[in-house]
């Protein structure tokens, strides 16, 4: 599937479908989904106060481990050091956070800008395996957060009464202004199953 | 009667700007707001119709320029639905911005409970506020239907203007209550700088100015009483605290009054006795009332069939 290969937006008038489409294509690329989601269809109706959303995402990343990110060696061996270079600098604040949970602030040194120092009292062998296994960064966590967000800014902004359905690959939302009508969430569930259909 | 001012901004460096200043205070012309930025001035004045040239051909020398500003003097209320990410930073603050760069001076409002069709509504103390203005300017989104049938319930209690914008092309007749409906201005989430966005806003500002136009038309059959820039200049000659307050516009004009940007508990009174050369009073010529945005002043000038007499 390749990226937002269908984003359709519908609407009674032709016009507004088009400058709606603009609005939520902004959204996402303001909120960098355009690599996420593959297709997209919504349907706008201001007379019944109804937005339905069906989104198909592209499969997503797999978990980010810190054997993916650094490689780990040994410091100062009497000392028992761990030591952790890193290629990728942009997962640096988010693994400094989990060494300071795990280890305390004091015991996490940076010497300079792409090495860290652990000071730990463990076998430093041992603790190089489990750091290894360490999940530094869930793209998915922060896609889910991400889509949510999108929702939210797409749908006009007196429509409070939202459903939601989230799966592995596929995200349903209706929001209203009055209260939702079982066959509403069903149209958003057909139109997800269209989406599935397309070849 | 005082002389005919046009109103104009005057953009340049701020090297020798005061040149154009003092020039301007001989002929009798008004400073109404100076913005300095960096090595560049803003200078939006009111200048004796007659002696224009005379800026013109100074400003030329200077390297500057003079357009045209024909909302200057004008407060307008730009009321967005609420302050959320669907109505803001977007259209509504380049619509305040293009008023601006016109010479109006602008307020951005959100209301509390604006957005949604059935939900939409406006408390009291927002309808005041926005009734302080000269011209109230509410930006809207997309769907004509909620243009024609929802929104314009948020109009209710609006005594000023009514401008609506918003992204369909509609005629004003189909927007109840609205005084001029601009189109191709609807929610957007990028800036406006397409070139057809800024055509759009090119005619707002014409439509505005329209109906402006008329505003000062309708005034000029019953007058007021002193002239709103010759009321702020005695401002800053006799208030000298004035000179303290660091809003960009501390005092704005507006077509049929003034707003002070002091507290009114402890300025009132002596804005009230302001003394004009004529030895009136300001109290006899106008109305000075607690404005409802913080606790500014707000003076509203009476008119000259009220008074008795004009200075």
């Amino acid at each position: 599937m390749e990226a937002l290969e269908t984003f359709v937006v519908e609407s009674a008038v032709p016009d507004e479908a088009e400058a709606y489409r603009s609005i939520v294509a902004d959204v996402i690329s303001e909120l960098m989904l355009g690599g996420a989601i593959g297709r997209i269809r919504i349907v706008l109706r201001p007379e019944d106060s109804l937005f339905q959303m069906a989104i198909l995402l592209r499969g997503s990343q797999p978990p980010v481990r810190l054997v993916d990110v650094a490689s780990l060696g040994y410091g100062v061996m009497e000392r028992k050091e761990v030591k952790i270079s890193i290629r990728e600098e942009k997962y640096l604040p988010k693994l400094l956070e989990k060494l300071w949970a795990r280890y305390g602030r004091g015991q996490v040194l940076q010497p300079e800008r792409n090495t860290l120092i652990v000071r730990q009292d463990q076998d430093p062998e041992k603790e190089i395996i489990s750091l290894e296994s360490m999940l530094i960064a869930d793209p998915k966590e922060s896609l889910q957060s991400r889509l949510i967000e999108m929702a939210i800014r797409s749908t006009p902004e007196g429509f409070r009464v939202r459903y939601h359905a989230m799966k592995e690959n596929s995200f349903i939302f209706v929001a209203s202004e009055d209260t939702l009508k079982p066959e509403w969430i069903q149209q958003a569930h057909q139109m997800l199953a269209e989406l599935q259909e397309v070849q | 009667m005082a002389a005919v001012l046009e109103p104009y901004i005057y953009e340049g460096g701020i090297h020798k700007h005061t040149l154009i200043t003092e020039l301007l205070e001989d002929m009798g012309g008004y400073l109404i707001q100076k913005i300095p930025a960096a090595t560049e001035v803003t200078l939006i004045m009111l200048i004796p119709k007659k002696d224009v040239p005379l800026i013109q051909e100074l400003g030329t020398k200077l390297l500057g320029k003079l357009t045209s500003a024909p909302l200057t003097g004008t407060e307008i209320a730009v009321v967005s639905p609420t302050l959320a990410a669907h109505h803001l930073p977007h259209s509504a603050c380049d619509v305040a911005e293009h008023l601006r760069r016109d010479g109006a001076n602008t307020n951005m409002i959100g209301l509390a409970r604006g957005m949604g069709r059935r939900v939409a509504l406006s408390a009291d103390y927002e309808r005041r506020l926005i009734n302080e203005h000269d011209i109230a300017l509410f930006s809207f989104g997309t769907f004509a239907d909620c243009i024609k049938n929802k929104k314009p319930k948020l109009f209710e209690g609006i005594d000023i203007p009514i401008i609506a914008t918003g992204g369909p092309d509609l005629r004003t007749e189909d927007v109840p209550n609205a005084d001029v409906y601009v189109g191709n201005i609807g929610r957007v989430a990028h800036r406006l700088r397409k070139s057809e966005e800024l055509s759009s806003l090119d005619i707002m500002n014409q439509k505005v100015a329209e109906v402006v136009g008329l505003m000062r038309e309708d005034m000029s059959k019953d007058p007021l009483s002193v002239l709103p820039p010759r009321v702020m200049k005695e401002i800053y000659e006799q208030i000298p605290q004035i000179e303290q307050v660091l809003t960009p516009a501390p005092v704005t004009l507006q077509l049929d009054g003034l707003r002070v940007k002091l507290p009114y508990a402890e300025f009132h009174k002596k804005v009230e006795d302001l003394e004009f050369d004529e030895g009136t009073r300001l109290i006899e010529l106008a109305r000075v009332l607690p404005s409802k945005m913080k606790n500014y002043i707000l003076i509203k000038i009476k008119r000259e069939s009220e008074v008795g007499f004009a200075i």
